[in-house]
């Protein structure tokens, strides 16, 4: 039953009565309506609606208002809050307001109402079957291109720079819708762009960089037919790409390398997220598995991917105030939703936090059903499991090593029976942070960790996990079961978290026995293990406890037991980062050589051993099995209501899950129905993400609010038609970028006309490509570019603009002194939350702490003094001069050259001379100095 | 400038080449995207080449201009301004139902009068604390509010209530989102600036002046007397001869550069940025250079104590405020309290441990040179267009902490105050229980404080918002009602 708007009441109530007959006692129109009308409907009927409740039909009063509670719950008056409502005893909070309590016979009446289960059962089936009519959560469809035949492309008048790029305007499907509405509005698209024009536009948009004079030299002799296509596929292959393409994913997830709030500590593992998205532009990852990776990548054998889900801020600084700290934990769980709604749907999930969301189909209980999959979910570093080459290294490194002591023992021995080792303890000795156990393949049941000896008291172990692979497969989460021979009571440790992927000291075990104690994890079935990773307190502040001595066993059955590893091979404690020494003064000459060569090959690949294992901490988060999800009304941690299980938003999607589900599989479905190719968001969202990179705005101004209270596409059908082609390539993005960049529409000229200014000044239906500013990184990058300073090392820890006070609450002081450790990448400039570099944090740059689709792009004269007067500019400049006069011999080739490395054109003879003019008055730094600050240097053309 | 006469001058600089695609965009974009304005639309329409320029109001503003002082580190009411008898009577003793309380740092120990005596102070009577005499005598200047309550009691996050209305990082400051709204009057200054304590930042540090996601143009711009702004001056081997040969030349390629985007507002709107960062570079020297302030002025502020002189250069920034709130700066933030050095309320009002010894050095630094400018500002006139708003993020508790000599974090009921245009002097308003712990009378939000200076500026804080991710952002997110009766009988 749905009703038109302004349906009146007395409509309402005749069908409203006619709907419950079942009611026996209840006699509808004599008793009830007369009650509704007198007292509820003025508010919660068709005029008024407050709180969006309305009583005037039974469908809407059974979905009840915003504020999440259940106004009716069929057959369970007591359960009911209309009842709860009219039942209040603070007079400020009882309905009706302002007004005597109902009386009880008014009561009973609503009561008997609401208990008559069967009356509601035809709304219940209405409210199940409810759908949206909203554009973007219909069904994608690939709609067909206009066909333009008939309609003769007619560029606006005005020569082309380039009579090779006349009539290109039909390059792709894009451009039939880009005309088709370009015509209904009386305009044409514009010429296309030179080829000068081009391929700076292309190196700035795709790399964040100018093409060097060369590259461009090479395009315009290049007199294939194809050769925009192949410049567009070099372009593509290119790492510089997934490092600019990256800035933009970054920037939607918050991303950043400090916790944020006011100690805001360094984050020092982050960057592998960082690293990772980068990659994933690069080696063009199927958008579908970039999803699933960074929502339960661990799944899936990609672990640092989750550093999505932890990439926002984290308060450290946790008060005794235990409703504060919840408030803390609900902001971290709403800042992992809000993120995964805004990035992967573009839907605003935060305000059903508090209630029902006023726009969109979503429900306060949606959101905690969302938060449920998120529960188990905690800030911090996790270690993640070593990927395949890397772990066949370290089998080959410790084979080497093997052969190596083998060897040297031999050698030493044929001298000197006596000060041969007779054990082999070659492996560090072990860490109280982490310790790897790698061994041959086995295929077990039974893990059990047996210790003989500690430096200090009672074992105690954090984490003790179990790898098949890089699957963690000993997790209380997945279903396995600890046991042990005595636990050390306290409340801080307890066996259970001896595997509950947390870490630290209050999330250990501690054994009863200081000898002989053990714990063992039964797996919920057999499995091939090769690794296993434990230690006594992964945050690194305690040191007590340790195992020195023990021995790893595994079995099938749980009565036959292998050692699959043991302190025996590991050097002593007290010989911490020594490896062993042999004395060679005993040998003769040529052996004590030989010796001292397999002494330092061993040195060395020790080393490389420990780089390598270490290498593996990445800010990821760590999970653990959570209890169950409350929905809180209003939002409040002290008003918790009914239990809700983990699923997605009840009008998109079921993801029918049990209400106990693993963690793991909670975010796993999650992910997958993201995923699935009949979603209806998760396509038209990112391909409008991409299309904006491009065009300064996508073909929706909201990038992130696909929901009612967002604006519809500037042209839907091309939107559906992106999407769809996405998905059918396999969610390729690049074949994405490609199709966009070789449309005509992406290679018109930008030069502006009165025709196109009159109709459509935005310029948001294209009929030319719209230039912009360069963001921050743009313009630092394309410095560092021209001046060749640039490192172009790809990858790692990155570098600070900071010098670091390291109090408790961090300092970040800017850097004043540049040298070739600040000359990579912007990307890789450590992202401090809250502090924007100083130079270039004026351009808009983030502050990492909110989900940002769009930069905003202001001009300040805060930019003009930062470019002009900064030292990092001036030295810059000073660079460029040096290499325009290192490089050519004459002051007019020192311009032109100038002119090609900074605005990828030649000079024309009047810009020659009066750039000589000016360089004779102020010099070749002045020059260099205004060319960086021009801006044609800044401008995506 | 009244929004006609803007558009008129947007016209004018239409007729030079300029501005052309500005005015062209505002008209333009309406028509094309249908009928429903455009959700992302920003309320006042930013010219990009003037970002500055003043705006209008939603309606007559009783203020033009924010002076803030801002105390980091939650500076208490009960050693200040919220005088509680009841406390010294019972000095001592534990506070009746705070046997289970447990606020930041943990439990309570008894209840603890002020080391500081009240008096009454001005005409008015007002009891306020030794700790703050000077301050003391501006009370009948003063509009307190006693009454405020946060919804944090950590530091980071209250900082970031206080001054953006959001305890989490990111949103933008109550400074960011007047310049936004209103622009300035001065086009050769900052709209916004943010002067640090001598010490260093505060807690929440840029946060409490930061843009969030409204364009950076609008973010507080910070220098002090002692800390120049960052890249202001000429760089040292470049001479001003070839500084400004440079600038002329940048000007000459950018203006060839522009003719093939006739009107394009955003390369128009950087050559003005270039034109205004050069004014900069006279005016802000001028605005801080103290030199001619006679003696008379420097001593009334402490400027001139080489006795203390974190207090004197505390004073200095406090004068360079004035200077800054005369020229027409749009808004103004003065800190007092940094987490620069040391660990709690060694440099700031966070008073856990000793209270008595640190507060002893800070209500110094604050009381003359405060005082000194709010007599100052009322001197010259100035208090009649400028809104002076004095706050902490939160309160502290009536107890001294559970083995300690110092009162744990406390935002259930503390106190700030509000001082000349458009508000009621001298006033009190709500009240916290016998004790001061908890408000009780006029209750309320730092969400109502904010509809509050929002609505003396002329702006209607429901209206003031801000498209974002799906939301149309507000300094006060769903909440705030404006306190009404602290406003004066002709602004209502």
């Amino acid at each position: 039953m749905s009703f038109p708007a302004k349906i009146s009441t007395a409509l309402c109530i005749v069908l409203l009565g006619s709907t419950t007959t079942g009611a026996a006692e209840v006699d509808f129109q004599r008793d009830l309506l007369p009650l509704l009308q007198q007292h509820c409907l003025d508010c919660h009927g068709p005029d008024a609606a407050e709180s969006d409740l309305r009583l005037d039909n039974l469908t809407d009063a059974l979905r009840g208002g915003d504020s999440g509670e259940a106004a009716i719950v069929p057959g369970q008056s007591d359960r009911s809050y209309l009842i709860a409502r009219v039942l209040h005893d603070d007079p400020a909070q009882r309905m009706p307001p302002d007004s005597e309590r109902l009386s009880d016979q008014q009561i009973e009446l609503l009561k008997s109402w609401i208990d008559d289960a069967t009356s509601w059962q035809g709304a219940e089936a209405e409210l199940a079957g409810r759908r949206s009519d909203h554009w973007a959560f219909q069904p994608l469809v690939r709609p067909e291109p206009p066909d333009l035949h008939s309609a003769a492309v007619r560029p606006q008048p005005g020569a082309s720079d380039d009579p090779d790029a006349a009539d290109e305007h039909i390059s792709n499907p894009i451009d039939a819708f880009i005309i088709d509405r370009l015509h209904s509005e009386g305009l044409s698209p514009s010429h296309a762009a030179d080829r000068r024009k081009l391929i700076r536009r292309l190196y700035l948009v795709m790399h964040g960089l100018p093409p060097t004079p060369e590259q461009t030299a090479a395009f315009l002799a290049d007199q294939r037919e194809n050769a925009w296509q192949r410049l567009v596929d070099r372009v593509l292959a290119s790492p510089r790409y997934g490092e600019r393409w990256a800035t933009h994913w970054l920037d939607l997830v918050r991303f950043g390398e400090t916790h944020g709030f006011e100690t805001n500590r360094e984050r020092p593992h982050a960057w592998r997220y960082r690293d990772w998205v980068i990659a994933a532009f690069n080696d063009d990852q199927p958008y579908d598995q970039f999803i699933i990776e960074q929502l339960a990548g661990d799944a899936v054998g990609a672990d640092v991917a989750t550093g999505f889900l932890v990439a926002g801020p984290y308060d450290l600084v946790k008060g005794q105030d235990t409703q504060l700290r919840l408030i803390q934990r609900q902001d971290e769980l709403a800042d992992m939703i809000n993120t995964t709604g805004t990035a992967f749907l573009g839907l605003s999930l935060g305000c059903a936090r508090c209630h029902n969301h006023k726009f969109d189909p979503v429900t306060q209980t949606d959101y905690y059903a969302l938060q449920a999959i998120f529960a188990g979910v905690e800030h911090g570093d996790r270690t993640i499991p070593l990927d395949q080459p890397t772990r066949q290294r370290l089998d080959n490194i410790d084979a080497e090593v093997a052969d190596l002591h083998q060897r040297l023992t031999n050698l030493i021995r044929s001298h000197n029976e006596t000060s041969a080792p007779t054990v082999l303890r070659w492996r560090q000795p072990v860490d109280a942070a982490l310790n790897e156990e790698s061994f041959p393949a086995i295929e077990a049941r039974f893990v059990r960790f047996t210790i003989a000896a500690t430096n200090q008291g009672q074992p105690c172990i954090d984490e003790l996990e179990i790898f098949s692979g890089t699957d963690s497969v000993g997790l209380a989460s997945k279903g396995a079961q600890a046991t042990s021979n005595g636990d050390f009571e306290h409340p801080l440790h307890k066996l259970e978290q001896i595997h509950d992927g947390r870490y630290g000291n209050d999330r250990s075990w501690i054994s009863s026995h200081v000898s002989g104690g053990w714990v063992q994890i039964e797996l919920p079935r057999p499995r091939s293990i090769d690794s296993i990773r434990w230690g006594r307190d992964r945050h690194g502040k305690f040191r007590d406890r340790l195992a020195t001595d023990y021995r790893i066993e595994a079995s099938l059955d749980g009565d036959h037991w292998t050692t699959i590893a043991s302190s025996d091979d590991r050097l002593p404690l007290a010989a911490e980062t020594t490896p062993p020494t042999y004395d060679f003064t005993h040998l003769p000459p040529t052996q004590a050589e030989q010796g001292q060569a397999w002494s330092a090959r061993l040195e060395s690949l020790l080393a490389e051993r420990k780089t390598l294992a270490e290498s593996a901490v990445a800010y990821a988060g760590t999970f653990s099995q959570p209890g169950p999800t409350h929905r809180l009304y209003r939002g409040e941690p002290s008003a918790p209501r009914e239990a809700v299980a983990p699923a997605t938003i009840a009008a998109l999607g079921d993801l029918r899950l049990a209400d106990d589900t693993p963690e793991q599989e909670r975010r796993l479905a999650l992910a997958r129905w993201i995923a699935a190719a009949d979603n209806p968001l998760t396509a038209r969202v990112i391909v409008n993400r991409i299309w904006q990179h491009h065009f300064g705005e996508g073909l929706i101004d909201t990038p992130s609010d696909y929901g009612g209270n967002g604006t519809p596409p500037s042209h839907p059908e091309l939107l559906d038609w992106l999407a769809v082609e996405l998905i059918e390539s396999g969610w390729s993005l690049k074949h994405l970028q490609r199709l966009i960049v070789t449309s005509g529409t992406w290679r018109q000229d930008s030069r502006p006309h009165d025709r196109g200014l009159d109709v459509d000044a935005a310029t948001r239906l294209l009929w030319r490509f719209p230039p912009r500013r360069l963001a921050a990184e743009g313009i630092r990058d394309s410095m560092l570019a021209v001046t060749d300073k640039l490192d172009a090392t790809v990858g790692g820890p990155g570098f600070s603009a900071f010098e670091v006070e390291a109090e408790n609450v961090r300092h970040y002081f800017p850097k004043t002194d540049f040298g070739p450790d600040d000359w990579r990448r912007m990307i890789y400039m450590t992202k401090v939350r809250q502090e924007r570099d100083a130079i270039f944090g004026v351009f808009d740059c983030p502050d990492f702490n909110q989900v940002v689709p769009k930069r905003n792009r202001s001009t300040t004269p805060l930019q003009a003094l930062n470019l002009l007067n900064s030292p990092f500019v001036l030295q810059q400049a000073d660079f460029l001069a040096a290499r325009l006069q290192r490089s050519a011999d004459s002051d007019a080739a020192r311009v032109e050259l100038a002119y090609e490395l900074c605005f990828s054109r030649p000079a024309d003879d009047q810009e020659i001379a009066a750039a000589i003019g000016f360089v004779e008055q102020a010099g070749w730094p002045a020059l260099a100095r205004a060319l960086l600050n021009a801006n044609e240097f800044v401008l995506i053309p | 400038m009244p929004t006609d006469l803007h558009r008129r001058r947007l016209l004018l600089d239409t007729a030079n080449g300029l501005g052309g695609i500005a005015l062209a965009c505002l008209l333009s974009e309406q028509r094309l995207l249908g009928d429903s304005p455009r959700p992302g639309d920003p309320q006042p329409k930013i010219d990009p080449e003037h970002p500055f320029a003043a705006r209008d109001s939603h309606f007559p503003a009783a203020a033009k201009n924010v002076l803030m002082i801002f105390c980091s580190g939650a500076c208490s009411q009960l050693d200040t301004f919220d005088f509680k008898p009841e406390l010294i009577r019972r000095h001592g003793q534990p506070m009746p139902g705070a046997e289970d309380l447990v606020t930041f740092q943990g439990g309570q120990g008894n209840l603890t009068r002020s080391p500081w005596k009240f008096r009454p102070r001005g005409e008015s009577g007002k009891m306020v604390s030794d700790l703050v005499p000077m301050l003391g005598e501006m009370a009948d200047e003063m509009c307190f509010i006693h009454s405020l309550t946060g919804k944090t009691n950590t530091h980071g996050p209250g900082e970031n209530f206080m001054s953006t209305g959001f305890t989490l990082d990111g949103f933008p400051s109550m400074g960011a989102w007047v310049t936004w709204a209103l622009g300035t009057e001065n086009q050769e200054l900052p709209a916004y600036v943010a002067i640090p304590d001598p010490r260093g930042t505060p807690q929440s540090s840029v946060n409490n002046w930061g843009p969030g996601f409204l364009p950076a143009a609008f973010q507080g711009t910070d220098f002090s007397a002692n800390k120049p702004l960052r890249n202001l001056d000429l760089p040292a081997g470049i001479d001003a001869a070839t500084d400004r040969q440079t600038r002329d030349f940048l000007t000459e390629i950018n203006r060839r550069h522009l003719r093939q985007f006739p009107g394009d507002s955003e390369l128009a709107a950087r050559i003005s940025s270039y034109e205004l960062a050069a004014r900069m570079q006279l005016s802000v020297p001028d605005v801080a250079d103290l030199a001619s302030e006679s003696a008379s002025t420097l001593r009334m502020y402490g400027a001139d104590d080489t006795a203390n002189p974190l207090k004197a250069a505390y004073a200095k920034n406090c004068l360079l405020a004035r200077r800054l709130i005369e020229k027409g700066v749009r808004f103004v933030q003065v800190f007092n309290g940094a987490y620069q050095t040391g660990g709690e309320g060694v440099s700031n009002w966070d008073g856990h441990k000793d209270l008595a010894n640190q507060y002893a050095k800070h209500g110094p630094v604050l009381d003359q040179p405060t005082a000194a400018l709010l007599r100052d500002l009322k001197q010259r006139g100035l208090l009649d267009d400028t809104l002076v708003v004095w706050c902490t993020e939160f309160g502290r508790m009536p107890t001294f902490q559970a083995g300690a000599s110092g009162r744990d974090h406390n935002p259930e009921g503390f106190t700030a105050w509000l001082a000349g245009a458009g508000v009621k002097a001298p006033f009190s308003y709500g009240a916290t229980d016998e004790f001061g712990y908890k408000a009780i009378e006029n209750v309320v939000t730092v969400y109502d404080f904010h509809a509050t200076i929002l609505h003396l500026l002329g702006l209607d804080h429901r209206r003031l918002t801000y498209y974002h991710n799906g939301i149309e952002r507000r300094l006060t997110d769903v909440h705030g009602h404006v306190i009404r009766p602290i406003l004066a009988d002709k602004v209502g």
